[in-house]
């Protein structure tokens, strides 16, 4: 017994402890203005080459700036959400935080998270400059909340000799998907366990968002207009989701990549025919011959889809949320984002940069292929929806397709199914 | 500790001052004090972050509450009966009973017949010891991609071997009905040795003589075994049982890292169910952690239940030598 209540006593000791700690804490960072220089939490999930030019903005900040000190952190892109909700849990958030446009939802109502609705209106941003889809992500509920890092979206790489090696024409601008459909299994080569093309099967929303391309272009949409239904079972997504399981089903030309992740080395190493793809995988393909087209696509509509990332910034006082928007603004401004993509190939989302002729010609000389993603952002007609139950959504989405690319449930059937758990998900979240 | 009172001294209130000041005097020299000074820093971590996270997160589970949103909501248990209506909830159970029923007998199993294999003189039996046991010490990570590998549907070495005798091709981790088989297969490889070690140590403590005694009474080495050494390591079973009960119904790395749940939730076993709801879809105003709280603390009840029963079992049927 006697133990058992010092056991509980140094339990109560220890909460009580806890609590004056995160008191503390608190009161150490709810002051109004900086007081001096300040040193700000950078979270962003660079490596490599890409690290090196954000370290070199980072160095020339630092210079300019004596007084806000950028103090940068990596943390994995794919798990920063995680490792915020944790940061958030202790009290201490980082001042400015790089997260994937689809996670602003589930930030929305975080303590601290700054809005910047009124903000971005001033001249410092510019914000109009940006381009359109870009804003669009960034707003939830009518809210600003993050500044635009990074736009993606999807065109067609493919292998120049596996082409020749076959016989088959390139892709070009006015492709349909029968003509993809019928190239993948022209260099489908089962012998040398050679695939035409390769698809994301992890259910994740990288298998949803390679398919929803698709699904506009036949004329289909994920959800109803006011976002209440799912609207992807329509015969217009069926058909859509047709064209993947013919290839993969029926011409079993599709190396079906469960992990997600063997796909860039066997391009690499001549297995795989064509991607579906962003600009980021292409400094994996050095061994490679590859060309970039746009998408094929149906009657003509060749629409693809952005998958942009933020800047968020999160209030710990101190004036250390000003001096985060200052550095923001800056860092996405058009010298730097200019200077950015020479140096890395990410693509530029400011108008005014997009329009500089020059600049461009020169960033099509970077990385051979992404001056065609950078004129691809042009054929972004359409934004996944921004709301919280998204990633239920989602996750339903990517079960259908995975199913039915296994040849597990026939894609009228898995949509249906999937449509189902949707609107219960969407239906809860109200 | 006896207190023995001091009777004599007249005022009351200076006799209790005095005797709770030599109380704690006593207190600072006794053997009691100096076993808590011992263990204290290990009283600490197991609180910090083992008891306070286990009652947070029984508040959690009667509250609607996301891990990143402020608002919380007390609800009841309402979050406890949403769970019996929630058919991924049942897959997810379903998958975990799938995989125990499978990994606890056979990784028992397997160890025994290569703890007795390895119970004998032969030679480089040393090695042979180390080699079984590095798998444990391997990192989950390291593990994990081997056997993506191994097990790649395309370019595995499994399939490559298995084609040479005319079997296969497998889609062991692609595919939806082989996924978590192999799942089993690289789990009972990786803590074969654990169990291992466990059986050796139990068969060298099997007493000769009753082998002895058994064969002169003209027992087969088959029957002497099910006979004699099978019931001398009962005690050593039970606890393989339960121990490895436990960690089956509590897998996650494995899953986390190499199917993720996949394909087609599949091996979306309960713990990865919650880390998924609490963790990744419930952040938000969607606010699952409270529920997926409800779910961890179900399958809390669920394992001390079996356990209890497992020790039950045991009492009756386990023999254990003096």
């Amino acid at each position: 017994m006697r133990r058992r209540m010092l056991v509980g006593l140094v339990v109560l000791g220890l909460l009580a402890a806890a609590c004056t700690g995160g008191d503390d804490d608190e009161s150490a960072t709810t002051g109004e203005t900086a007081s001096g220089p300040v040193t700000l939490t950078f979270w962003h999930g660079y490596t490599d080459y890409e690290a090196d030019s954000l370290n070199a903005l980072l160095d020339q900040w630092n210079a300019e700036n004596p007084d806000i000190t950028i103090d940068p952190l990596f943390v994995n892109n794919d798990k920063a959400l995680q490792k915020l909700t944790v940061a958030l849990q202790g009290g201490e958030p980082p001042d400015i935080t790089y997260q994937y446009g689809s996670s602003l939802p589930q930030i929305a109502e975080a303590p601290g998270l700054v809005d910047l609705t009124d903000w971005v209106q001033s001249p410092e941003v510019d914000w109009e400059d940006f381009v359109a889809g870009a804003r669009d992500a960034a707003t939830f509920e009518g809210r600003v909340l993050g500044v635009p890092a990074l736009i993606d979206n999807l065109a067609v790489v493919y292998n120049k000799t596996l082409f020749d090696e076959a016989g088959v024409e390139y892709p070009n601008a006015d492709w349909t998907w029968d003509d993809f459909r019928a190239a993948a299994k022209a260099l489908t080569d089962p012998a040398n366990k050679q695939f035409g093309f390769s698809y994301p099967m992890d259910a994740s929303e990288d298998t949803v968002w390679h398919y929803d391309p698709l699904l506009w272009q036949n004329g289909g949409s994920i959800l109803t207009e006011d976002n209440s239904q799912a609207a992807f079972n329509s015969p217009e997504g069926v058909e859509a989701l047709e064209v993947l399981t013919g290839m993969a089903v029926e011409d079993e030309s599709v190396f079906l990549d469960l992990q997600n992740s063997p796909y860039t080395g066997l391009f690499n190493s001549g297995k795989i025919g064509m991607l579906v793809t962003g600009p980021w995988d292409l400094s994996s393909f050095p061994d490679v011959d590859y060309g970039v087209e746009i998408l094929p696509g149906f009657d003509g509509d060749h629409q693809t889809i952005a998958g942009p990332d933020m800047w968020t910034v999160f209030d710990n006082g101190d004036g250390h949320a000003q001096a985060a928007l200052d550095f923001v603004a800056w860092l996405t401004a058009a010298d730097q984002m200019k200077a950015d993509a020479l140096a890395t190939g990410h693509l530029p989302f400011r108008l005014s940069v997009i329009d500089d002729t020059a600049f461009v010609d020169e960033f099509g000389k970077t990385i051979p292929g992404v001056d065609v993603f950078a004129e691809n952002l042009t054929n972004v007609e359409q934004a996944r929806p921004v709301l919280a139950a998204y990633p239920q959504v989602s996750e339903a989405m990517g079960l259908a397709i995975v199913s039915a690319m296994l040849g597990e449930k026939d894609p009228q059937t898995a949509l249906d199914d999937a449509a189902a758990q949707a609107n219960d998900a969407l239906a809860l979240a109200g | 500790m006896r207190w023995r009172s001091p009777g004599r001294l007249g005022d009351l209130t200076a006799g209790r001052a005095l005797r709770t000041v030599d109380r704690f005097r006593r207190f600072l020299v006794s053997d009691h004090a100096a076993g808590w000074a011992f263990i204290l820093p290990s009283v600490i971590l197991i609180a910090v972050f083992g008891i306070v996270p286990i009652l947070w997160g029984l508040i959690l589970s009667f509250q609607k509450a996301g891990l990143i949103s402020p608002e919380r909501e007390w609800v009841g248990v309402s979050n406890y009966a949403k769970i019996a209506s929630d058919p991924k909830a049942r897959q997810a159970a379903v998958n975990t009973i799938y995989y125990s029923a499978l990994f606890v007998p056979a990784s028992i199993l397997v160890a025994l017949f290569i703890a007795h294999a390895l119970n004998r003189r032969i030679a480089f039996v040393r090695f042979y010891r180390l080699a079984v046991f590095i798998p444990v010490v391997t990192s989950t990570i390291a593990t994990g991609i081997m056997f993506l590998w191994l097990f790649d549907k395309n370019y595995g070495l499994a399939n490559w071997l298995l084609g040479k005798v005319g079997l296969g091709p497998f889609g062991f981790f692609e595919d939806p009905n082989q996924a978590m088989i192999a799942l089993v297969l690289m789990t009972v490889w990786g803590w074969l040795g654990f169990d291992t070690i466990i059986y050796l140590a139990a068969l060298q403590g099997v007493p000769q003589e009753l082998l002895e005694a058994a064969s002169i009474d003209g027992a087969s080495r088959w029957s002497s075994f099910w006979r004699v050494t099978w019931p001398m390591l009962g005690p050593a079973t039970l606890l393989l049982v339960v121990w490895s009960t436990i960690s089956a119904l509590q897998l996650f790395d494995e899953v986390f890292f190499v199917t993720h749940g996949g394909p087609l939730g599949r091996t979306s076993v309960v713990v990865f169910y919650v880390y998924r709801l609490a963790f990744e879809q419930g952040l938000g105003s969607l606010s699952l952690a409270g529920y997926a709280a409800a779910i961890a603390y179900v399958l809390f009840l669920v394992i001390l239940l079996l356990t209890l029963a497992q020790f039950w079992l045991g009492r009756r049927v386990v023999h254990y030598s003096s």
